[in-house]
């Protein structure tokens, strides 16, 4: 049991970490459908409480750095049109633990896609099944378990704080002329084998739902 | 911090060495006291029996703290990690999320008899928590603010969600017509001292274990709305996203602190924390079943449950965990469980305090005993694979 874990946890040395590993109690019940989003949606039409108390708020200050930051990554993108490459970073890591097991991982993204939506900011995030620039990066490919899954951004500093949220991933950045060719991929089948036992109070999340975040056009091709 | 305050001063049972709580005042808790500092003080308080269990305010030795993270003394800080970490702060993703509705009073109304109850204990709870992460947050926001900003502002802005938070479950409160008078709160209740590193390691376990509560309810709800008996628990979703980032946090800041993380004595902390917390929240739960039954869960499975995922997540940086995926483990909680309520009926029995205390003492060693078997059991390695010497072969 100890062994186990460890394997998890580590990867432990020389042992390959296995796209479909020995869960122990990650699994699902038949599927049902729990997508995370908005709890809330019907709770912000009515009066707006004011936070707390005045003896301790101090939300105000914070919003206008975050519009310097995005406005950052716009002017990247609107660069990009003009045809000066862009950098992208990116976390690598196989499809299992990126797409299967870590469950926080896409409640992350849908959180950050829910704030995109609602401060009108271009998405500036992907996941990208099976990526074609990691031939670019063969000191990864060499340990990495496929098929492979990176979370690719225009926002470095993102991508640090995903590497620090994630730990059991690889992270990198490239050059590339245009959104398209950064984000291309080569078509990939992506299944997981349901986990016999799951102990959860809940059901897993249903299979597929990074549809949303894979690059446009994209979405035929990594289809099961 | 979470729905527990999940710290005890179980330390002097499993090691001396350890930081003792200080006191144990009273709680307070109060029927119809304001929390506006301006009015008076007054009314009903009933005291609430304060256990080992109860949720804690930290204080902690801020002058270390400042060392800890002076960029001038200290080099080998990772900046670029912290960088980045205030950037997901501060694009509050919860800026509009606490926004009440008409359901909450409704909801409230609704809820009688001992359910009721229930339910202004966690809130209150939960408040409490809250509000201690609120106060060591923002003073460690102000006392580094010269040494280290970049770390000083991210404490504040933490400081900023466990205030909304709070602020939150005190507002829910007042769906039970009562609430909690923070102010008081503040210069009323004892603080316990943990050292920096205690700290980290505390509060690192407190808000990813808070994450871990709230998610598994969220998601328990979502699937069975039959259950969904007051709004707040639609909120978990994204409100919980918050803990795990702060427990994020600590987790870079232990990194900054290698030392906190690569001996054999960090090992051994690692383990009694994770032992500890584990613990606390397990015999907290087991005495409010009614809770957790009221909302349709089992409350020993939920708790399992969110051990075993806390640990997996706390093997991602604590450099040992334990190993509570072994049915021995559970079996071992069970039974510090049945120690706990013989414990709790010599203290409700009508014995003199000497008979009480005699009494306690066999039961007291039985418990210990237990926790030692417990933190005895045979961890399991782990870390942040930035540090691990095998790096290299990790395949990933």
């Amino acid at each position: 049991m100890a062994a186990t874990l460890t394997q998890r946890c580590w990867a432990a040395p020389g042992v390959k970490l296995n796209p479909t590993p020995q869960t122990l109690t990650r699994n699902p019940k038949p599927k049902s459908l729990s997508l995370p989003l908005s709890a809330n949606s019907t709770c912000s039409l009515f009066s707006f409480t004011p936070p707390p108390s005045p003896t301790f708020t101090k939300s105000s200050s914070s919003s206008s750095s975050v519009r310097t930051a995005v406005a950052a990554v716009e002017s990247d993108q609107l660069s990009s049109a003009e045809k000066k490459p862009s950098r992208y970073y990116f976390v690598v890591a196989n499809a299992k633990f990126m797409l299967d097991e870590e469950e926080h991982f896409q409640e992350q993204l849908f959180e950050r896609l829910r704030l995109f939506k609602e401060r009108n900011n271009e998405q500036d995030f992907w996941l990208v099944i099976e990526p074609k620039f990691l031939d670019k990066f063969p000191d990864i490919t060499r340990r990495l378990g496929r098929p492979a899954v990176a979370l690719v951004s225009t926002n470095g500093p993102w991508i640090t704080f995903m590497k620090l949220r994630l730990d059991r991933v690889l992270s990198e950045s490239f050059e590339a002329e245009s959104l398209e060719q950064a984000l291309a991929s080569s078509p990939t089948n992506i299944e997981f084998k349901k986990p016999d036992k799951w102990v959860a109070p809940y059901p897993k999340y249903e299979s597929e739902w990074w549809g949303p975040f894979l690059p446009p056009g994209s979405k035929e091709e990594a289809k099961v | 911090m979470a729905l527990v305050k999940p710290i005890t001063n179980f330390g002097n049972v499993v090691t001396p060495k350890f930081g003792n709580t200080r006191s144990t005042s009273s709680k307070t808790s109060s029927t119809m006291i304001r929390m506006s500092s301006s009015t008076k003080k007054s009314s009903t308080k009933k005291a609430i029996k304060e256990t080992l269990l109860a949720p804690r305010f930290y204080t902690t030795d801020f002058d270390e703290m400042e060392t800890l993270f002076n960029t001038e003394i200290n080099n080998n800080l990772n900046q670029v990690e912290f960088e980045a970490l205030l950037q997901e702060f501060k694009t509050d993703y919860n800026q509009t999320h606490f926004v009440r509705n008409k359901e909450f009073k409704v909801a409230a109304d609704n809820l009688q008899g001992p359910l009721r109850q229930i339910f202004v204990e966690f809130l209150e709870r939960s408040c409490t928590a809250e509000f201690s992460g609120f106060l060591l947050y923002k003073e460690l926001g102000r006392r580094l603010k010269k040494t280290n900003p970049v770390v000083a502002e991210i404490f504040s802005l933490m400081s900023r969600d466990e205030a909304r938070h709070a602020g939150f479950l005190n507002k829910g409160l007042s769906d039970f017509n009562l609430a909690l008078d923070l102010g008081f709160l503040t210069k009323a209740r004892k603080y316990t001292f943990f050292k920096p590193k205690f700290i980290f390691y505390a509060t690192y376990l407190s808000e990813k274990i808070g994450y871990w509560r709230y998610i598994t309810i969220y998601r328990h709800l979502k699937a069975n709305p039959e259950y969904q008996c007051y709004p707040i628990f639609k909120y978990f979703e994204n409100w919980c996203q918050d803990e795990n980032r702060h427990g994020d946090f600590f987790s870079a800041l232990m990194k900054a602190q290698p030392q906190f993380l690569n001996d054999w004595k960090a090992k051994l902390w690692s383990r009694f924390f994770c032992l500890s917390v584990y613990v606390t929240m397990y015999l907290n739960d087991c005495q409010r079943t009614a809770f957790y039954e009221g909302i349709g869960l089992n409350t020993k499975e939920f708790d399992m449950h969110v051990i075993i995922e806390t640990n997996r997540t706390t093997a991602r940086i604590f450099p040992a965990v334990l190993d509570v995926e072994n049915p021995e483990f559970k079996r071992k909680l069970d039974r510090m469980v049945e120690i706990n309520q013989k414990l709790i009926a010599v203290g409700e029995s009508d014995d003199i305090p000497l008979v009480k205390n005699l009494k306690r003492i066999p039961i007291v060693a039985a418990l210990a005993s237990e926790l030692l078997a417990a933190y005895l059991m045979p961890p399991i390695e782990s870390g942040s694979v930035d540090f691990a010497e095998f790096e290299p072969q990790v395949v990933y």
